[in-house]
């Protein structure tokens, strides 16, 4: 394919996409620095196969490269402990707590540091899902691609996708519900 | 009363939640929805899952990141030129030629217009100015080392020496992260009495250089270097308390 149209293409079809891309990455690996190498791995690997895009969903089509990527990634980091979520975030809410501390020069309302305690509470429980589980509800909810779309993103039949999806939820509506009350 | 809800059912309520269900489908689930106690708060703690899920937040593409996965996408300078593309190399050169010429003029007349160019103690003295006129003089507030050091590091990978000067009467307050000359630099926060003192650090490799005492934009400030970067600390302290500081730092900073 002439190099020019396939830059034309890489930045219809994968710039638009790269926050998803970056959640997904994150959510599937757990911290924000390996999450933007491996998106732009997959970035690399992306551009060399934009000549087999034959159009649909350019969103699912990225993100089944990103979720291979990772998933390689995750095999060559497999002895390491793994998945813990929150780099920066983490450091957020220290800096957060330390500033709670000082009545004083305190400038967070109240009402943040609450959805940031809520925020965190969910994140913790998404984490803790199993890799199968967690994938098909991020690619649902925080991705927001059709069942359809997942199962050709995972190469699962639909049924399955459904099963995993009602089953990620069912263990976190405990935790949302006590955070929305 | 409360009865056995199946993964069929789940699945379907999901579905229906998600908006996967055709028509038929869906009118007939609804009205079951509608009929039944279980399914409605079944269908309601999935709708609930599924907005908490969604509201929790994204990642940023940052401005760099975005650059370097568009830099991916431009296409490699060819190894050699082919002969049809003789003429385009020329006027390829002509163009060039316009462009630099254009690029000259333009800086030249902006070097004319701007009145100097501002040194790095400039720099410096005018980042401890806007940090005191700013609701707070630092982004992470915290006399914890172990708070400042990780926090500048994660922000943007440099974290100098950051000892708590408290027992001298220097506490450190937190850091910040200045950005001078385009360059994000980590900046330490210290207090004496009712002064600020910014310490600006930059990674070097040169030698160790010690303390000279200067002045810019009103402010005394000193500069070394040592521990693998120059300092420069800028503060409206006497000359020589600000001196005391910075042989204080050194002494902490060398310490292991």
């Amino acid at each position: 394919m002439d190099q020019d149209r396939g830059a034309e293409l890489f930045r219809q079809v994968v710039v638009p996409h790269l926050g998803d891309a970056l959640a997904l990455a994150r959510w599937l690996v757990g911290n924000s620095n390996d999450a933007e190498d491996i998106v732009q791995d997959a970035c690399m690997r992306a551009f060399s196969a934009i000549g087999g895009y034959r159009g649909g969903s350019a969103r699912a089509w990225l993100l089944t490269i990103v979720r291979n990527t990772a998933l390689s990634w995750l095999a060559k980091q497999r002895s390491s402990s793994l998945v813990m979520v929150g780099d920066l975030a983490d450091i957020d809410e220290v800096s957060a707590a330390t500033q709670a501390g000082h009545a004083d020069l305190q400038s967070t309302p109240e009402s943040e540091l609450i959805r940031r305690a809520d925020q965190q509470t969910v994140t913790a429980a998404v984490a803790a899902l199993t890799l199968p589980t967690r994938e098909v509800l991020v690619l649902r909810d925080v991705n927001g691609l059709s069942y359809k779309e997942i199962a050709e993103v995972l190469k699962l039949p639909i049924g399955t996708v459904m099963s995993r999806l009602a089953r990620g939820r069912q263990q976190l509506a405990a935790v949302v519900r006590r955070v929305d009350q | 009363m409360s009865r056995f809800i199946t993964e069929e059912e789940l699945a379907a309520l999901n579905a229906l939640v998600d908006g996967e269900l055709d028509a038929r489908e869906a009118t007939a689930w609804s009205a079951r929805v509608a009929a039944d106690l279980e399914l409605a708060a079944a269908r309601d703690a999935i709708q609930a899952t599924r907005d908490a899920v969604g509201a929790l937040d994204r990642p940023d593409v940052s401005e760099e990141f975005l650059k370097r996965i568009e830099a991916l996408a431009v296409p490699t300078a060819p190894v050699r030129m082919r002969p049809a593309r003789d003429w385009a190399e020329g006027w390829q050169s002509i163009a060039a030629a316009v462009v630099i010429t254009a690029l000259v003029a333009s800086s030249a007349t902006y070097y004319l217009a701007s009145p100097r160019v501002a040194s790095f103690e400039m720099l410096v003295a005018d980042a401890h100015r806007r940090s005191l006129l700013a609701a707070s003089p630092v982004d992470v507030l915290s006399s914890d080392r172990h708070t400042v050091k990780p926090w500048l590091d994660a922000r943007i990978g440099i974290s100098p020496p950051a000892p708590d000067l408290a027992g001298q009467g220097y506490p450190l307050v937190g850091g910040r992260v200045d950005v001078l000359g385009r360059e994000p630099l980590p900046t330490l926060v210290y207090r004496h009495n009712e002064h600020t003192i910014s310490v600006v650090a930059r990674p070097q490799s040169g030698p160790n250089i010690s303390p000279t005492t200067l002045a810019s934009g009103g402010y005394n400030m000193v500069e070394w270097s040592g521990n693998g970067f120059a300092f420069t600390a800028a503060s409206d302290l006497e000359a020589t308390e600000l001196a005391t500081f910075v042989s204080d730092y050194q002494t902490a900073a060398a310490a292991p």
